[in-house]
């Protein structure tokens, strides 16, 4: 299948390699609306997670 | 055209690299060297002018999750919806949702494609571990609900062949063990959508049930007649349907399995070929789904309730035949089965990328035993409480994608934030027109979500 000149590294990216992904991306910059935002996101997740949970568990013991 | 390694593409990837001293020809891993032989293959293909064989390396991740998502709760939600209310309405419908995945998922690959990182490692790099760990905690808790879904599924397809829970749930976790056996990415994908094409039984199912062909084309350009019935109903069908056609783990998987498989940004024409076809596959069996489900319609088919008694496939076989009810388990037990392997497989990247383990199906279990653990475990729980005497499962099942659905904003922003990050995706960030479609389904998924939570959770407490 593979030709003698094969070289396992010549078809990656260098970003590809295992060793430089292992290296984390900087952190983003974000502004402050955009952490609000991201805050209140986070409270609509778990209040609304907090009721379907509560409506499950509602409906078992009916 | 030279072989495809090319210096770092974008400004954060550059930095990530820089800032640690990284030497320029580090030693290959046994995954390297793994993804490098598929890399191969496609530069091999790329340079020979050999579209077809191209095509077929690239394709895998886009059509394995939208058929994944094709699963035993969305086909049972999709027969469901077509059982209470007729072709109408939910035939439109299901397609619209499948056009918002393809627009979400498109996203997804193409982050993959361009970082080489899955989801839960770039939210926890690019935004701190707070927001990575509580998307993966949304992941691990929405799949472990769905799997327990999709053993249901397994096991509501094999008792119309009269074969127990008790084989069903081992069988599920055998299967996991026997496709992860491999340790290469390609054997995996490749046994999985061998697995995944026979989602098109539902389509057979369709067509054999014997619609009127007028119907269904007038159902889908009129969107009529609209479902009556409570309120309540409606918005648990039109959450639940969101939820069957577009889900966080959908998002985790897509984004790692392009990163695995070794997508690059010169493969991003092939990914949306692989995501579009997909999609169109998907949506026309979730289509066979509802349609084979709406000839219930009007024989009671709104007491069948998903997944109680006999459920569907019984009922199938005294409207449509013997023929039209066996296809249709043997295609429960294909969404539950491909849907348990998908879905499991994003537990593992979540898992492996939120600790930093290695998480890679080109990995040999020794080499990534959390990866591999995860994967294995979330299905080795599923199948166990599927087995516990008692457990309401139908309320589990009706409930796994209302969950997601409401779970699926907080994905879905971040997603948006990281396809649209310039630093981090240079040339391949989102076009503003992109940006606007995302966000309006942001919304409206949010929208959804919240409607149904908040009105039954206002009829649970007597506020309604």
């Amino acid at each position: 299948m593979f030709h003698g000149d094969y070289d396992p590294q010549t078809y990656l990216e260098h970003d590809q390699l295992v060793a430089d992904k292992l290296r984390p991306v900087p952190r983003a910059r974000l502004r402050r609306g955009a952490r609000l935002g991201l805050w209140a996101l986070r409270i609509f997740a778990i209040v609304l997670s907090a009721m379907v949970i509560y409506t499950f568990f509602w409906q078992l013991g009916h | 055209m030279s072989p495809s390694r090319v210096p770092v593409a974008t400004p954060a990837l550059e930095a990530a690299g820089e800032s640690a001293g990284v030497l320029r020809q580090p030693a290959l891993t046994p995954e390297d060297a793994a993804r490098s032989r598929d890399r191969f293959r496609v530069h091999n293909a790329r340079t020979d002018g050999r579209r077809w064989y191209l095509l077929w390396l690239l394709v895998g991740p886009g059509i394995l999750v939208m058929l994944g998502e094709n699963d035993g709760p969305s086909m049972i939600s999709y027969a469901a919806s077509g059982a209470t209310y007729g072709l109408g309405f939910f035939l439109p419908f299901i397609l619209i949702t499948f056009v918002m995945a393809v627009v979400c998922q498109e996203m997804c690959m193409r982050v993959g494609a361009v970082t080489h990182r899955g989801y839960g490692q770039l939210v926890l790099e690019r935004f701190g571990r707070l927001w990575g760990w509580f998307a993966a905690g949304d992941l691990v808790l929405t799949n472990l609900v769905t799997l327990i879904a999709e053993f249901v599924a397994i096991r509501i397809g094999l008792s119309y062949f009269h074969v127990g829970a008790r084989v069903a749930a081992p069988l599920g976790v055998l299967l996991v063990v026997f496709t992860l056996s491999g340790g290469r990415y390609w054997r995996w994908e490749r046994v999985v959508l061998g697995m995944a094409v026979f989602n098109g039984l539902f389509l057979l199912a369709a067509i054999l049930s014997g619609p009127r062909w007028g119907t269904v084309g007038h159902a889908v350009i009129s969107f009529s007649p609209f479902p009556g019935g409570s309120f309540n109903t409606l918005l648990l069908l039109i959450a639940s349907t969101i939820g069957a056609t577009v889900t966080p783990w959908m998002i985790f998987f897509q984004q790692s399995a392009s990163a695995d498989k070794g997508l690059t940004p010169s493969d991003l024409r092939h990914g949306r070929y692989d995501t579009v076809a997909g999609g169109v596959l998907a949506a026309l069996f979730g289509c066979g789904a509802l349609i084979a489900g709406a000839a219930l319609f009007g024989h009671g088919g709104a007491n069948i309730q998903g997944l109680a008694g006999a459920g569907f496939p019984g009922a199938l076989a005294h409207v449509s035949g013997d023929t039209v009810a066996t296809l249709f388990a043997l295609g429960l037990i294909e969404a539950g089965a491909v849907a348990v392997l998908t879905i499991s497989a994003s537990t593992g990247y979540a898992v492996g990328e939120c600790i930093g383990a290695p998480h890679s199906l080109n990995n040999s279990a020794r080499n990534a035993v959390l990866f591999y653990g995860a994967n294995v475990g979330a299905a080795l729980i599923a199948a166990a409480i599927v087995l516990i005497p008692g457990v309401p499962l139908l309320s589990i099942a009706l409930n796994a994608n209302v969950l997601a659905t409401v779970l699926l904003p907080v994905a879905l922003v971040f997603l948006i934030m990281l396809a649209r990050d310039r630093e981090l995706m240079g040339q391949w960030v989102n076009s503003a027109a992109t940006d606007r479609i995302a966000i309006a389904i942001v919304a409206f998924i949010s929208l959804c979500g919240a409607a149904y939570a908040i009105d039954s959770f206002l009829g649970a407490v007597h506020l309604i």
